[in-house]
């Protein structure tokens, strides 16, 4: 086995199962920031996507003996962070208390490297992106933010790639009407 | 209401085109569309430093509470039960027929319930072995793997026991409930069709045992 930062993650899930607790710190530190701004952008601000990330990380660890390819324990960890933000949005729905433009602190803050309009425009995406559903928000931010293939995203999500071929292109109209004047 | 994107632009968008293969009556669409997309901020985020400690703190717990109840189970006075049970499944055509799983108490205190098959165990009364059996005629190679063995694919093959494609091995478990599957030809994960089984929380089967320290059962 590795040092500590240079373990695998199927190292690492076999020393934490096996009781070495403390190695799980090697995992939270490996993925507390890879999935920050898909978590982010999937519930509106920054303070709610470190939530879900913090939340995530603890579920992995008390379902650890459940992963079954502790190789695979990145796409595993985003499954369960996944889910945890899509039941946040639930919760939220029921409440009352949807994504609204109130929840833009994914937005950043005055860029140097933008022009004003550039970034009013920005701004004006984060907070479009409130209005998309659920589905079309998600596979929005992992092709245009994240950067994954279409194939890639079916490979996380579990969908088809013409499923998300269509929510995209929803979302693609859907964007299109709201950001009409900073286009 | 605008009009929503021409097909052409969205598969511009998509990555699928450039924006010099629209038709000329579409490329000031297209460039709307792209300063669309270029407004995504892409810049990586950096969650608090503290959230490594608050993850870390709440594991420490979690997992001091684990061992709590770990301990509580362990010594909780309770039934055994021992079952013996060949079931015929369909699995996928090319494995017909599969057959489940035997448990076979090892070590168990004095006067308790008669075992099945004894067999010693020198003496380590918190291991049961527990025998897997499952009948897969056209498999190359089977193992199981659970949460005994951390889902280690390769830490118990099984053997073909004859020539009928039974496949069989026999493990020593530490006493505790186990999630496990058998791995066929190194890729097909199948569930034991002689054990209860529950949802991994993402969509696949995990079959379920018990082992105590005085027997084993299915859950």
């Amino acid at each position: 086995m590795g040092l500590a930062g240079d373990a695998t993650d199927s190292e690492v899930v076999r020393a934490v199962l096996g009781g070495e607790v403390e190695r799980y710190a090697v995992l939270v530190r490996r993925y507390r920031d890879r999935y920050a701004r898909y978590a982010a952008r999937m519930l509106g601000s920054l303070d709610a996507g470190e939530d879900a990330v913090q939340d995530a990380l603890v579920r992995a660890f008390d379902r650890l003996a459940d992963c079954r390819e502790p190789d695979k324990f990145a796409g595993w960890l985003f499954l369960i962070l996944r889910n945890r933000c899509y039941a946040e949005r639930r919760r939220r729905q029921r409440e009352g208390r949807p994504l609204d433009e109130r929840d833009d602190g994914v937005a950043a803050p005055d860029r140097p490297d933008g022009t004003l309009e550039q970034v009013e425009r920005m701004r004006a995406l984060e907070r479009s992106l409130t209005h998309l559903t659920p589905e079309q928000r998600e596979v929005f931010v992992l092709k245009h933010v994240e950067g994954l293939a279409y194939d890639e995203i079916a490979g996380r999500t579990g969908a088809t790639v013409a499923s998300l071929k269509m929510r995209m292109h929803r979302a693609y109209d859907r964007l299109r009407d709201l950001m009409k004047e900073h286009l | 209401m605008t009009l929503g994107y021409h097909p052409l632009v969205k598969r511009l968008l998509d990555g699928e085109l450039s924006l010099a293969e629209l038709p000329s009556e579409l490329r000031a669409e297209g460039a709307e569309a792209l300063r669309l997309v270029g407004a995504v901020d892409r810049t990586p985020l950096v969650l608090s430093p503290a959230l490594d400690d608050r993850v870390m703190a709440v594991v420490r717990r979690h997992a001091a509470s684990r061992g709590r109840r770990a301990w509580h189970w362990l010594t909780a006075a309770r039934d055994v039960e021992l079952r013996l049970r060949v079931r015929p499944v369909v699995w996928a055509g090319a494995l017909a027929v599969a057959a489940g799983v035997a448990l076979l108490l090892l070590a168990r205190a004095p006067g308790s319930t008669p075992t099945v098959a004894p067999v010693a165990l020198g003496g380590a009364r918190d291991s049961v072995l527990v025998r897997f059996v499952l009948y897969a005629p056209g498999a190359r190679h089977v193992a199981v793997a659970g949460t005994f063995n951390q889902w280690d694919r390769n830490a118990a093959p099984l053997v073909r026991a004859g020539t009928a494609g039974v496949w069989t091995t026999t493990l020593a478990l530490p006493v505790g409930q186990h999630q496990y599957a058998f791995l066929v030809d190194g890729e097909r994960w199948v569930s034991d069709p002689a054990a209860p089984a529950i949802n991994d929380g993402f969509g696949r089967r995990n079959s379920m045992v018990a082992v105590t320290a005085r027997g084993a059962h299915t859950l």
